[in-house]
C-alpha cells in the first residue's frame, strides 16, 4: 500500500552566528500508512515536537530544513511548496492538535468561530452551513450540549473540553493526517483516557492517520499501531507496538521500560537511565546514547549506527542490537 | 453588567465630588485674595471692599462655598467669572467644544496610528521603520509639549508658512464664505496643535502597543491558526491585533489626565480657544470662581473617561465581563 | 552604573556648575544694555548666546534660569519625597482600617490631575518666590511617591529580617522606622530622580503660561514665552532655553533609569 506520509532525511537546523548550527532534528525518516496510528515517543528535548511541526512546515523563525529533506503527502512533495500552496494543505490535509489547550485558543474569540475558521479557510460555505457543521463536530468530539457551548469563550470551558475543541478544529476540514502533539499532557488522568479514546474512534470513523507525539509510553500501549522512539534528534527504534513492549531492542527503549513501574510484574527497584539528556549543542559523536548506555562498545563512540532491521518489522539504531540479531 | 456600570459610575461621581471638596478646602486655606492685588493700587472704601468680596464670594467659609456651588450646580449656575463678568457656565461651554475636538482627534490618532505602528513593528521587528518608531517614542516622550509646539510653529508657520501659528480659525474670513473654505480654514488651524499633541503623547500608547503586539504574535494560538490554514491577513487581525487590544485599552483611563495636562500647555502655545487655555488664563488672572468651575469640569471629564475606559475594557476582553 | 547613567550625572553636574558659576562669572542677567542697538544681537564673542529684546545677555539669563529650575526642582522633589514617604509608610504599615483609609487618600491624590491642582493653588496664592513655588510643586507630587513607598513597605513587611526584628520584641514603630524605612529609600531615590525631570518640566510649563516665575526674573519657561514674538527675527531666543530644558530633563531621566537598573534590577 502506498504510504500516506513519507518523511525522508528530515533535518531541522538553527544556524547561529559564530558557532556551529544547532540541529535538533537530525536525519529522521519514517512513513505512515493511511489510517495508521503511529506514536512518536521521546523525552522532552529530543526533537519530537519540531518533527511534528516540520510536516506542515510551521517551524519557528530561524529554522531551516536540510538539503535532502523530503516530506511527501499522498505522493505530493510538500518540501518546496511556497506558503500559499502549503496553506491549502494545512488543516485540509494535515491537521494539528497542540499541547496546551488554554494558550492554543484565542481568548477573545468564541470557540465556535475558531472552529468555523478552519472550515472557511478551505471551503466556500455559508455561515449557517459552517455553523451546522461545527455543531456536528462538537457532537463528534463528545461535547455535551453543543448549542450551549458553541458560542462560549475558552475561559468558560474546562481543560478537557478545550482539548476537545482543539481536536474539533483540527478535524474541521477533514484532514488525512492528524498530528497530535502531547494532546493529553495538560489534562487529568481520567480525561486523558477519554481524549485518547476519542482520537482512536475518530481515526477509525474518518479513516484518518494519526501521528501521536508523546513522552508517555503508557498511553501508547494498546492504541498505537507502531511506535517510533526518538532520542537526541534521531529515531533509535521503530517497531509495531506489541513487539516493542515485549522485546525492546534498543538500550534506550529498554531503559525507558525499566524506569516505569509496572502493575503486572514484581518490581523491587526502578532503574532510571543514568546520566542526563544531552543538549543539542553537546551531542556526543557516534551513537548519541553512548555515554548513558550500559552495553556500549568501542564502535558506538565513533560510528553512528543506522536504523536497521533487528527482527521482522522492528528496526533499531544500535550496533549491539544489530550484532545480536545476526 | 448594568449593575457594575451603576456602581462604577457612583464610585467615579464620589471621587469627583471628594476631589472638588479638597480643591475648595485648599483654596480657602491659602493666603491671598484676588482683590488684594487690585486694592494695593486702588485703595478703596472698606464698605466697597466688603461688598466686592461678597459679590465675588471670597468672604465665604468652606461650607458656604460648597453649599453655594452645590446649589448652583443643581440650577446650572456655577457662579460669575471675575475676569469676564459673565456666567461661568457660559464661558466654559463656549470653550469646551474646541478642547474636545482637539483632544478627541488626538486620542483617535494616537490609538489607531499607534496600534497600526505597534502591530506592524511587532510583526517586522528588525526593520528600520520599527527602530525609527522606537526612537520616536523615546524622544517624543522626553520633550515637553509646549517645546514641541513651538518648534513646529517655528518650522511650519514661521519658516515655511504652511500653517497658521495660532488660533482655531481665521478672524478675517468673511461670514459668507463657502462651507468648503471654512472647513479648509479650520483644518489648517487644527494641523499644528493636533500634530503637537499627538507627538507629545504618542509615545505612551505606542510603547504599550508594541509590547503587547509582540506578546500577541508569539502566542501559541497564532501558530494554531496558521496550522488551520488561515490566511496571514486574517491571522494578523483576528489573532494578533484583537487580543493585543485588551491591555492597550487599560491605558485610556491612565492617559486621559495626561491629555488634560497636555492640553493646558498646547492650547497656550497655539492660543487654541479651549478649556485648557481658559484654565491657564483664569489662573493668571486669579479668577477664583472660573478656576474652581473649570477645575471641576476637568475632573468630571477625567472621571467620565475613566469609567468609559473601564467599560471598553470589559467589552474588549470577554474574560473580564462581569458574569 | 551604566554609561548613560554617568552621562546623566555629568550633564546634571555641568548644569549645576553652570547655574552656580554663571551668574558670578558672566554679566548680570538683569542688566539691560544699549536698547537702541544692543537688542536681539546674534551670538558673538561679546555675548555667547546673543541678547534678547531688552538687550540682556542670554547666556547670563540662561544661567539664571538654570539656577531657578534646579532650585525649584530639588525643593519640589525633596518635599514630595518627604510627604510621600511618611504617608506611604503609614499606609503600608498601619493596621486595619487606618491603613486602608490612608491608602484611599493616596488613591484620591492620584485621581486629582496634578496640573489642575497646581493651577488652582496658584490662582489662590498668586505670585510667589521660587522656594514657595517649589514647595507647592512638591506638595502636589506626593501621591506618586506615596503609592510607591506603600508598595515597598508592604513588600518589606513580609521580608524575613523584619520578622526577626519583631520576634526579638522590637516595638512596631521602631521596626517600621529602623528596618523598613531604609529599605524604601532606593525606590524613593529612583522616583525622585525621575520626578526631578517632571518638576523641571512643570516649572517651565507654568512659567510659560505666566503663573510660575514671572519676568523679569529669568526662567527657561518665561524665556521661551518671550521668544515667541521673535521667532522669525531671532530664533536663538527660543533655541537656547529649549535646548537647556531638554538637556536638563534628559539628564535627570537618564540618571533615573540608570539608578533604577542598578538599584532595582528585578523590577521592570
Amino acid at each position: 500500500m502506498t504510504p500516506l506520509l513519507e518523511v525522508s532525511e528530515l533535518h531541522v537546523s538553527f544556524p547561529r552566528t559564530g558557532a556551529p548550527a544547532l540541529v535538533p532534528v537530525d536525519d529522521v525518516s519514517f512513513t505512515i500508512a493511511p489510517g495508521e496510528l503511529v506514536a512518536l515517543v521521546g523525552e522532552s528535548g529530543c526533537g519530537k515536537t519540531l518533527t511534528g511541526l516540520a510536516l506542515p512546515r510551521l517551524l519557528p523563525r530561524g529554522a531551516e530544513l536540510g538539503p535532502r529533506t523530503r516530506v511527501r503527502l499522498g505522493g505530493t512533495d510538500l518540501t518546496h511548496l511556497d506558503e500559499r500552496e502549503l496553506r491549502q494543505y494545512r488543516g485540509r490535509r494535515i491537521g494539528m492538535v497542540f499541547q496546551d489547550p488554554m494558550t492554543s485558543l484565542n481568548p477573545v474569540m468564541r470557540v465556535g468561530d475558531q472552529i468555523a475558521e478552519a472550515i472557511h479557510a478551505h471551503e466556500k460555505v455559508s455561515r449557517r452551513d459552517a455553523r451546522a457543521r461545527v455543531l456536528d463536530l462538537l457532537v463528534e468530539v463528545g461535547i455535551a450540549d453543543p448549542p450551549a457551548r458553541i458560542d462560549a469563550y475558552p475561559h468558560q470551558l474546562s481543560g478537557g473540553m478545550r482539548q476537545r475543541i482543539l481536536i474539533a478544529m483540527a478535524l474541521a476540514a477533514g484532514p488525512d493526517l492528524l498530528v497530535a502533539d502531547e494532546p493529553t499532557t495538560a489534562l487529568d488522568v481520567t480525561v486523558q483516557a477519554q481524549i485518547l479514546e476519542l482520537l482512536d474512534r475518530l481515526r477509525r470513523s474518518h479513516g484518518m492517520a494519526v501521528l501521536l507525539i508523546t513522552h508517555d509510553l503508557g498511553i501508547v500501549a494498546g492504541r498505537a499501531d507502531r511506535v517510533l522512539v526518538m532520542y537526541a534528534g534521531r529515531i533509535v527504534e521503530s517497531a509495531p507496538t506489541g513487539q516493542l513492549f515485549a522485546h525492546p531492542a534498543h538500550p534506550y527503549t529498554r531503559g525507558l521500560f525499566a524506569s516505569i513501574p509496572r502493575l503486572d510484574a514484581e518490581t523491587t527497584r526502578l532503574t532510571p537511565i543514568r546520566g542526563n539528556v544531552p543538549r543539542p549543542d553537546q551531542w556526543p559523536d557516534g551513537c548519541r546514547f553512548n555515554p548513558r548506555c550500559p552495553v556500549a562498545i568501542a564502535r558506538c563512540l565513533t560510528e553512528r549506527p543506522p536504523l536497521d532491521e533487528v527482527a521482522p518489522g522492528q528496526r533499531a539504531a544500535c550496533w549491539v542490537a544489530q550484532a545480536d540479531a545476526r | 453588567m448594568i449593575r457594575w456600570l451603576a456602581s462604577r459610575t457612583t464610585e467615579a461621581a464620589l471621587t469627583a465630588a471628594v476631589a472638588f471638596v479638597v480643591l475648595v478646602i485648599l483654596l480657602h486655606l491659602l493666603p491671598g485674595d484676588p482683590l488684594t492685588a487690585v486694592l494695593r493700587d486702588h485703595p478703596a472704601d472698606p464698605a466697597v471692599v466688603a461688598a466686592l468680596r461678597h459679590r465675588w464670594g471670597t468672604d465665604r467659609t468652606v461650607w458656604q462655598s460648597l453649599i453655594a456651588f452645590g446649589a448652583g450646580l443643581a440650577h446650572g449656575d456655577l457662579g460669575v467669572s471675575v475676569s469676564e463678568q459673565r456666567d461661568v457656565l457660559v464661558v466654559i461651554s463656549e470653550r469646551l467644544p474646541a478642547t474636545l475636538l482637539l483632544g478627541g482627534l488626538t486620542l483617535l490618532i494616537d490609538f489607531t496610528a499607534g496600534l497600526a505602528i505597534g502591530v506592524w513593528s511587532a510583526l517586522h521587528p528588525d526593520s528600520i521603520r520599527a527602530r525609527l518608531a522606537g526612537a520616536i517614542t523615546v524622544v517624543g516622550y522626553a520633550l515637553p509639549a509646549f517645546v514641541v509646539g513651538l518648534v513646529l510653529v517655528w518650522i511650519f508657520a514661521v519658516k515655511l508658512g504652511w500653517f497658521p501659528p495660532s488660533g482655531a480659525s481665521d478672524p478675517l474670513l468673511s461670514p459668507g464664505a463657502g462651507v468648503g473654505t471654512i472647513v479648509a480654514d479650520r483644518l489648517r488651524h487644527l494641523a499644528l496643535p493636533l500634530a503637537t499633541l499627538v507627538i507629545a503623547t504618542l509615545a505612551v500608547p505606542l510603547r504599550q502597543q508594541r509590547t503587547s503586539a509582540l506578546a500577541a504574535a508569539a502566542q501559541p494560538w497564532v501558530l494554531a491558526a496558521r496550522a488551520r490554514g488561515v490566511r496571514p491577513g486574517v491571522v494578523a487581525w483576528r489573532h494578533c491585533w484583537r487580543p493585543a487590544l485588551t491591555p492597550i485599552v487599560t491605558l485610556l483611563g491612565l492617559w486621559l489626565p495626561m491629555l488634560v495636562a497636555g492640553s493646558v500647555f498646547v492650547e497656550s502655545v497655539f492660543a487654541w480657544p479651549g478649556v485648557g487655555l481658559l484654565l491657564a488664563q483664569a489662573t493668571a488672572e486669579r479668577d477664583i470662581p472660573l478656576v474652581m468651575a473649570t477645575g471641576f469640569v476637568l475632573i468630571v471629564v477625567i472621571q467620565t473617561g475613566s469609567v468609559l475606559a473601564d467599560l471598553l475594557y470589559r467589552v474588549v476582553d470577554p474574560a473580564q465581563r462581569p458574569a | 552604573m551604566t554609561r548613560s547613567g554617568i552621562l546623566g550625572i555629568a550633564l546634571l553636574a555641568a548644569l549645576a556648575l553652570f547655574a552656580v558659576a554663571g551668574p558670578l562669572v558672566g554679566p548680570d542677567p538683569a542688566f539691560q544694555g544699549d536698547l537702541v542697538r544692543g537688542t536681539l544681537l546674534h551670538p558673538s564673542a561679546a555675548h555667547w548666546l546673543g541678547t534678547d529684546q531688552l538687550a540682556r545677555d542670554i547666556f547670563a539669563r540662561l544661567a539664571g534660569g538654570a539656577r531657578v529650575s534646579l532650585t525649584i526642582g530639588l525643593v519640589a522633589v525633596l518635599v514630595a519625597a518627604a510627604i510621600g514617604s511618611m504617608i506611604g509608610l503609614a499606609a503600608g504599615s498601619l493596621p486595619g482600617l487606618a491603613g486602608r483609609m490612608v491608602a484611599r487618600c493616596i488613591d484620591l491624590g492620584l485621581a486629582l490631575p496634578r496640573v489642575v491642582v497646581l493651577l488652582v493653588i496658584l490662582a489662590g496664592v498668586g505670585e510667589v518666590p521660587p522656594l514657595v513655588l517649589g514647595t507647592v510643586l512638591g506638595a502636589t507630587g506626593w501621591p506618586a511617591v506615596a503609592r510607591l513607598v506603600r508598595g515597598e513597605t508592604m513588600r518589606l513587611r513580609h521580608a524575613l529580617f523584619v520578622g526577626a526584628a519583631e520576634a526579638l520584641g522590637a516595638p512596631p514603630g521602631r521596626v517600621v522606622w529602623r528596618e523598613i524605612f531604609p529599605g524604601t529609600l532606593p525606590a524613593v531615590l529612583v522616583a525622585s530622580t525621575l520626578g526631578l525631570a517632571d518638576a523641571i518640566l512643570l516649572e517651565a510649563g507654568l512659567s510659560f503660561i505666566g503663573v510660575g516665575v514671572r519676568p523679569p526674573a529669568p526662567s527657561w519657561g518665561n524665556m521661551i514665552f518671550e521668544a515667541r514674538d521673535y521667532l522669525a527675527s531671532a530664533p536663538w531666543l527660543l533655541i537656547a532655553p529649549c535646548v537647556a530644558l531638554v538637556v536638563a530633563t534628559s539628564a535627570a531621566t537618564l540618571l533615573g533609569d540608570a539608578l533604577r537598573r542598578s538599584l532595582q534590577p528585578d523590577i521592570r
